[in-house]
């Protein structure tokens, strides 16, 4: 079932800026879609309109089969939102806060107070319960914002970079609560982050956004086959013939140390054969598929950092 | 989604009666002008002799007005025609210290965008804060004028030997002008809230609206008293659907994009 329909979404602000160039996606129940790019490249004014907080300039969107433009009172019944511009209440315990929420969802307070407490207990805040907000580290606070979003048990939660402010282990805590939500819960879940690395850990499927415009959408293998078909094979080893480092395209990449590129995994044993044929002694063999990271900068045409 | 929208009115009670110091000069301050203030004219009054210019000014009053003494015809004057006007300055002051930051205090500590993902419409939300206010409001206009009817009758009782009860425009003031009056000043500063960026803008503008309200009312209510208790109501009615239309159509223009500005 698709829970979240972008047609030709775009925003333009008053200023004349095209923050959101006429996107369309669609999401399925059950699926953490990563929304990535850099900072200001347009996913947080993607989430607001999702969200409704933005009306778009042209195109439409739909979250379970709700209208965030026209009600979006109907969608935020459906859907959780985690933002670092969604604060809570300094005054008011971590409890207290929950139970607001709840009640502002239009849950009983009984119900609300169980269920602010089931979600405290999960993400590791039961013991800061009745502190004031005011005394919450910037990481209680994110995850505080998380259990916020999931008191209505949401169909659709839109999280913007979720684990910002994070320590690994709250981090892994988290990455954990929103795995089994979309898989156990059949929550969708439309992350944005700019930490592509950390969204390969837990995204299913992929939505790069570079200056406003999609450039690419897809499982990570899709999103692979779209930028190269090429894997690089390493390989460790010593005494290789110079004519059989071209009949193989090998490069040497360091000490002992040489690549190749190669199309599947099925050019490897043949590629292994040879070497032993020619007498070369292997000591190490590793294939590598371009990660996110790789296939980002491979469709911006940027450099990544640290390389070349 | 009545429970929402009395959570949200909850809350912000809390965030007034938390600050203890906001609190007690919201208390304080009604207080004052309905406790010492009145209570000193009562004295005043109690001391001074029969004086004949105060008499011929009295003799211009209507008869229905008049006492059988003149101690008692100027206590009931205070009581029935200046201390009525403290109660239409009172709300509109104690509303305006948490209507003026109701949004635009939430955006500056970011907490508006989190109440907007709620399930409820900005109009929901917008009568919410309006409604805190205003109740805010009348809560401490009834606590005030409870206490100033136990206080100035026990002092008459002392001094003069009788009771003084407040005559029936007080039931009409306290139940419908003051009410409409409020309404229409918390759903202006309200909608000022909506629209300014800082706390302090939006304080300012309330003060810029309140003050000419305020003395216009000053300046006028003392002499609507004397005309029949009729006009008042018919007063009263007009200001309460002023009120009312003013609380629909305010609200009508903002969304989530406009309140977050």
């Amino acid at each position: 079932m698709e829970t979240v329909i972008l047609h030709h979404l775009s925003k333009t602000f008053p200023g004349g800026k095209e923050a959101v160039k006429s996107i369309s996606l669609s999401l399925h129940e059950g699926e953490v879609f990563g929304f990535l790019g850099p900072n200001g490249a347009g996913k947080t004014t993607t989430v607001k309109l999702l969200t409704g907080i933005l009306l778009p300039s042209g195109g439409s969107c739909r979250v379970m089969n709700t209208d965030p433009s026209r009600e979006p009172e109907k969608s935020h019944a459906l859907s959780g939102v985690v933002t670092e511009h969604a604060q809570m209440y300094d005054l008011l315990t971590g409890l207290q806060n929950l139970i607001f929420y709840a009640s502002v969802f239009g849950i009983p307070e009984e119900e609300g107070r169980a269920r602010a407490l089931f979600l405290l207990d999960r993400l590791e805040l039961s013991e800061a319960a009745d502190q004031k907000l005011s005394a919450y580290s910037t990481g209680m606070r994110q995850r505080l914002s998380l259990a916020r979003a999931l008191i209505h048990r949401p169909s659709v939660l839109f999280l913007d970079e979720p684990t910002s402010g994070l320590d690994p282990e709250s981090a892994l805590n988290v990455n954990r609560l929103i795995r089994s939500l979309a898989s156990e819960e059949r929550v969708t879940i439309f992350l944005c982050t700019h930490q592509l690395r950390y969204a390969q850990e837990i995204c299913t499927r992929y939505g790069l956004i570079d200056e406003g415009s999609l450039l690419a959408e897809g499982t990570l293998e899709e999103l692979r086959s779209r930028v190269s078909d090429a894997a690089t094979l390493r390989i460790r080893s010593a005494g290789i013939a110079p004519e059989v480092l071209s009949e193989l395209s090998l490069r040497q990449s360091g000490e002992g140390c040489f690549e190749t590129d190669i199309r599947s995994e099925e050019d490897i044993p043949g590629i292994v054969r040879r070497l032993v044929e020619a007498g070369s002694n292997i000591y190490g063999i590793e294939t590598e598929y371009p990660d996110l990271e790789d296939i980002y900068f491979s469709l911006t045409g940027k450099k990544k950092e640290g390389h070349s | 989604m009545n429970t929402a929208i009395f959570a949200i009115i909850k809350k912000d009670f809390r965030s007034v009666t938390a600050n203890r110091r906001l609190f007690a000069s919201l208390l304080i301050v009604p207080l004052v002008l309905t406790i010492v203030l009145p209570s000193v004219f009562v004295f005043l009054i109690h001391m001074t002799p029969d004086d004949p210019d105060i008499q011929s000014l009295l003799n211009l009053l209507p008869q229905a007005s008049r006492s059988s003494s003149l101690e008692l015809t100027v206590t009931g004057l205070i009581i029935n025609h200046i201390l009525p006007v403290f109660f239409l300055i009172i709300p509109i002051m104690t509303a305006s210290i948490m209507a003026a930051s109701s949004f635009v205090g939430e955006k500056e500590k970011r907490t508006l965008e989190t109440l907007l993902y709620s399930p409820l419409t900005v109009g929901q939300i917008f009568r919410a804060k309006v409604l805190a206010s205003f109740l805010l409001s009348m809560m401490v206009s009834l606590i005030s004028f409870t206490a100033m009817t136990v206080v100035l009758e026990a002092e008459i009782f002392l001094l003069m030997g009788t009771l003084l009860l407040p005559g029936a425009a007080w039931i009409i003031i306290l139940l419908l002008v003051a009410p409409a009056i409020s309404l229409i000043a918390v759903t202006l500063i309200v909608r000022g809230s909506a629209k300014a960026t800082t706390v302090e803008e939006s304080q300012q503008s309330a003060v810029f609206l309140i003050l000419p309200l305020l003395l216009l009312l000053v300046g006028q209510f003392s002499g609507v008293l004397l005309l029949s208790g009729w006009i008042l109501l018919i007063l009263g009615g007009v200001c309460a659907l002023l009120a009312w239309l003013l609380l629909r159509k305010a609200a009508e223009k903002f969304t989530c994009e406009r309140l977050l500005k």
